[in-house]
């Protein structure tokens, strides 16, 4: 007895111990094996995709040999959480998949975004990593790099690639390989404003600001006693990918030059874009703390925010969430510096799926991936539905069928995102995500009073030193 | 004779002994001695290993964002630490002297946060800092104040997460102080009164000198816990702002997430793992324990 309750105490004083190495501790056995490229700058993007040796599949026929003798393989597939419509498109059509046919079984996780990481990481150590799981695109190049997922071209037809639009082919290749098959596309900013508390505060429902001026002023007229001018991004995670399109508006690039060689912060561009951030959170129109995260439309929907910058996920928020406020609400472009509206206001975001770089059966995790995304236009486009039509298809025949579909082609927002502010977004950068924050903490720190020019220097400093540290400079797999 | 028990005794003590040793060299000494070689690897779960020496360690080390980490934790737990061994302090003399129905519901419900997650606890205090609709702003609204960023305040961030682990840690440790308080013989107070000490001199001099080993502990688990504290900035605030939350061990789960190989991580949990040794043994030189002389 005594013996037992000194064991239970033991094991209960090694917890802590246990939790924090126990992830790190079991995934020892997965790294030998074969002789890998190198990690150093400048691996072949090819060598990714053997890397795993014996565990990767030789993409053919012969992985599923189980599949030919009447039982099915049974594949692991990870999806992000998103909207509640897009959980219920991943149920419904994998269920279809697994009706379809009897060779292949799906078991579909919807992971939540906060758990993801960790989980996948766990689950890598442990080489347990599904079969197929959503990337975002800007992790696509970097995860073929190092061998996280695999090429398509030899798993899935190649037509269904000619099916998409030029530049979203980009958003997958790594040189003349496929890593991804594209699922959406969403521009990362857009401006949603309230008709109704325009007319209220004198302003023109019809013409919403255009220039970042513009913005301040009417954020100033429209603030008032439990309701806030403007709301954006305003802390570092937040503001790391949601000022991509205005840096783009702002300076015509990013932080860091396009070999990864050095920053690029210091120009008049980048100390407007500050200024801006500065003024828009030191005048009083935002909160002094943030409501809810960048992508959450709810406080605006609920009344307490005027104007809002927000993905255009979020139109599909408000028509799901709060139909009464949806007619009050106007969408136009993200306001540019100069008011020119051809210039650049968002980032292209968006998601695919991908085959994991060690998975036995990714000739059926493709077919999976095909099923869901490239064949049938009808069941992506049920998922854009879903979605309100708040997203946008990488996929000419899908755009097709969108044509012809009721609501979609009546939609006036859709039209509009798609007419002003798509043509003119930029994809996502892939450069590593501290890049992003460095900038970004210079951005929250000039909000929080920091001098823009300190902040700036700051900023450039931290860019600099990661590049050297991590020896970045040249390895941008997209100029390889 | 005399051999043969020796030997029965030994096999008796090592059975005894052996699920301890399986479970700290499966659970402790494999996983230490296997992360110690980890780290000076470039781990990734895809590709090869490489051997990088001590890269990991001169990239944490010279990481800004680690020392202030390190830094910020100690100021953590130096808020959160005296606060709760204060206020725990004072209660436990509180429910001593009050009569055993009583202190029974009180010590029940001054439990009661001990078994609240953290993260319950976080979501909690985020509804209480909410910007338009938190309580604690709407207590500042009482007195015609204008709402307060509680979290998003490089100044008041830090301190408005102290407060939930203060509330979160104070049952325990009211309750072991008050352990504490019921082992001191009352005979001594008794002796104090007939020489008519007061009761600060009775605090001072019998009470706070006969709990050392209690605060000893209490300091030393405190300080290692509260430095290690994590899950409450990154659900309050995800270290913002301007990292000002960042603990070590933030600091450390940021970077398993975000990053591709996975020996930085390792080396700076190594580093934190010295860093925490290292003052547990200050505190312990400080306090130089002693055992209690008691009748």
């Amino acid at each position: 007895m005594q013996a037992k309750s000194r064991k239970s105490l033991t094991a209960l004083a090694a917890a802590p111990i246990i939790l924090s190495l126990a992830l790190t501790g079991c995934g020892g056995s997965n790294n030998g094996g074969n002789a890998g490229s190198s990690q150093s700058a400048g691996s072949s993007p090819s060598a990714s995709a053997s890397p795993s040796g014996s565990a990767s599949a030789s993409a053919g026929a012969s992985a599923s040999p189980s599949a030919a003798s009447g039982a099915p393989v049974t594949i692991d597939v990870w999806a992000n959480k998103f909207e509640d419509t897009t959980t219920t498109w991943f149920k419904k059509w994998t269920d279809e998949f697994n009706k379809s046919q009897s060779n292949i079984k799906v078991n579909l996780t919807i992971v939540p975004g906060d758990a993801w990481d960790q989980k996948m990481k766990a689950a890598q150590a442990a080489g347990k990593a599904p079969d197929v799981w959503t990337v975002s695109y800007n992790q696509v190049a970097n995860d073929a790099k190092l061998g996280q997922i695999q090429a398509l071209n030899d798993l899935m037809d190649p037509s269904v690639f000619d099916d998409l639009y030029p530049n979203m082919k980009d958003f997958v290749a790594v040189g003349d390989k496929f890593y991804a098959y594209p699922w959406l596309v969403e521009p990362s900013t857009v401006l949603y404003y309230r008709k109704d508390l325009f007319k209220a505060a004198g302003l023109d429902p019809e013409k919403p600001p255009t220039t970042w001026d513009e913005l301040l002023a009417d954020g100033k007229a429209l603030t008032k006693k439990g309701v806030f001018g403007f709301s954006t991004a305003q802390v570092a995670g937040d503001l790391g990918w949601s000022s991509w399109g205005l840096q783009y508006n702002a300076a015509g690039h990013l932080p860091i030059t396009d070999d990864w060689s050095k920053a690029d912060v210091q120009n008049d561009g980048y100390k407007k874009l500050l200024t801006f951030y500065q003024q828009a959170y030191q005048s009083g129109i935002m909160p002094k703390q943030q409501l809810s995260g960048y992508t959450d439309a709810a406080p605006f929907g609920q009344g307490k925010i005027a104007m809002e910058a927000n993905g255009s996920w979020a139109i599909g928020q408000l028509r799901n969430s709060f139909k009464d406020m949806v007619n009050n609400v106007g969408v136009a472009p993200m306001p540019t510096i100069d008011g020119n509206p051809n210039n650049t206001t968002a980032t292209l975001g968006g998601w695919a799926l991908a085959v994991d770089g060690k998975s036995e059966h990714a000739k059926e995790a493709a077919a999976y991936i095909s099923y869901m995304l490239a064949d049938d236009p009808n069941v992506v486009l049920d998922y854009f539905r879903g979605a309100q039509f708040s997203k946008f298809t990488p996929r000419k025949s899908v755009d097709q069928a969108m044509q012809s579909d009721p609501v979609a082609s009546k939609d006036e927002v859709r039209a509009m995102i798609a007419e002003k502010i798509v043509p003119y977004s930029k994809p996502e950068p892939i450069y590593p995500w501290d890049i992003s924050m460095a900038f970004s903490t210079a951005i929250e720190s000039a909000m929080k009073g920091t001098d823009v020019d300190k902040a700036l220097s700051k900023a450039e400093k931290d860019i600099n030193d990661y590049i050297a540290k991590n020896k970045l400079a040249g390895t941008n797999p997209k100029m390889q | 004779m005399f051999k043969k028990n020796f030997r029965q005794d030994n096999a008796t003590a090592y059975t005894m002994l052996l699920p301890i040793l399986v479970l700290l060299t499966v659970f402790v000494v494999i996983p230490f001695v296997y992360a110690i070689r980890v780290s000076f690897y470039n781990w990734s779960f895809y590709q090869d290993s490489t051997f990088v020496g001590f890269r990991n360690f001169y990239l944490v080390l010279t990481d800004r964002l680690f020392g202030k980490s390190v830094w910020i934790g100690i100021k953590f737990a130096l808020m959160v630490v005296p606060t709760t061994l204060i206020l725990a302090f004072l209660f436990a003399n509180v429910v001593k002297n009050i009569s055993p129905k009583l202190s029974g519901f009180v010590k029940t419900s001054i439990y009661i946060p001990t078994i609240i997650s953290g993260i319950v606890a976080s979501v909690i205090f985020v509804f209480i800092y909410d910007y338009t609709g938190g309580l604690a702003n709407y207590v500042l609204g009482l007195f015609g104040q204008e709402p307060k960023a509680w979290l998003a305040e490089v100044g008041s961030a830090l301190p408005s997460i102290a407060a939930p682990a203060v509330w979160l840690g104070f049952g325990l440790t009211a309750l072991i102080m008050l352990a504490g308080l019921h082992d001191i013989p009352e005979s001594y107070y008794e002796a104090a009164d007939l020489e008519g000490a007061g009761a600060f001199q009775k605090m001072w001099y019998i009470t706070i000198p006969l709990m050392r080993n209690v605060i000893l502990y209490l300091l030393v688990t405190g300080f290692t816990a509260q430095i290690s504290q994590y899950e409450l900035s990154l659900v309050m605030t995800n270290g913002g702002p301007l990292n000002e939350t960042t603990t070590p061990n933030l600091y450390i789960f940021l970077h398993f997430r975000n990053d591709v190989m996975v020996g930085n991580s390792i080396a700076a949990s190594l580093l934190l793992f010295v860093v925490l040794g290292g003052i547990s043994a200050i505190i312990f030189r400080v306090l130089n324990s002693e055992k209690a002389v008691d009748g």
